[in-house]
């Protein structure tokens, strides 16, 4: 009981931290990779502590994995200034590559089976059968104007930035 | 049942109010965008706790539609930013003028 306490105080904490992160950093790269630290650890306490698997899955895969890189697509054909960004990044590459080399051992571990996670026993867990029970019946109507509206927006996308059409 | 919802609207109201605050503060339009993202994910905290609470899958739709438009929102935002950057060279809201008077 008091374990949960301890795992959820540090799961906010990493949130709250890396939030303050995207706020002050003076360099918008950094803002946004702390913009995708906070979305993953997000995704951690979605998974571990909230009983919602499949919002945590599309949380990594659409926010982070989609979102984010398409702002740093847009960072790195605007304002980055080459010397800021290179030297910078030179003593963090031991450990940036650590901490990549512990989240694969974390991934190999969780792959194995032997491992059990750290799922909130509480949490009944709401699957993706539930969720989509309710997208396709009675929310079917919004689902297919939010489809109308990304197209919308994608061709608002292109008009808008391209330079003569 | 664990821990109960309050500590997490706590960290959603947190989360939000940081996203609100630098959205306030920073005058780079591409952290704006970042600050918004982070607004949203606020939201989804709030959504997603409440969910669980009431034991029912709803919240976890609204989450899902949330992510729609943020996507939604990034690719039209970014498409107005590269707009304004090639007529004012540069992404400060601050040259943003054209409508005040």
């Amino acid at each position: 009981m008091i374990g949960w306490y301890i795992f959820f105080l540090f799961l906010a904490l990493l949130i709250l931290l890396s939030a303050v992160g995207v706020v002050v950093m003076r360099h918008p790269v950094y803002s946004a990779l702390s913009l995708l630290f906070n979305l993953c650890v997000t995704a951690v306490m979605y998974l571990a502590l909230m009983g919602a698997p499949f919002i945590a899955m599309i949380q990594v895969i659409v926010y982070a994995g989609a979102i984010v890189v398409f702002f740093l697509f847009v960072l790195m054909l605007m304002n980055l200034k080459r010397g800021e960004y290179e030297d910078k990044m030179g003593p963090w590459r031991i450990v940036l590559g650590i901490g990549a080399f512990l989240i694969f051992l974390l991934q190999v571990i969780a792959l194995s089976g032997k491992w059990k996670g750290w799922v909130h026993p509480g949490s009944r867990g709401v699957g993706i059968g539930e969720i989509s029970r309710l997208l396709f019946t009675r929310y079917v109507l919004p689902f297919e104007l939010v489809s109308l509206l990304i197209f919308v927006a994608a061709v608002g996308a292109v008009a808008l930035a391209k330079k003569r059409l | 049942m664990g821990i109960g919802v309050f500590p997490y609207i706590v960290l959603s109201v947190l989360v939000f109010l940081l996203g609100a605050l630098g959205l306030m503060i920073r005058r780079n339009a591409i952290v704006m965008f970042l600050c918004l993202e982070l607004m949203l994910n606020g939201v989804n905290i709030m959504f997603v706790a409440l969910s669980r609470r009431m034991c029912s899958a709803e919240g976890q739709v609204i989450v899902l539609f949330v992510m729609a438009v943020a996507a939604a929102e990034a690719a039209i935002g970014m498409a107005v930013i590269t707009a304004f950057y090639r007529v004012r060279g540069g992404v400060d809201v601050d040259r943003a003028q054209l409508m005040k008077w």
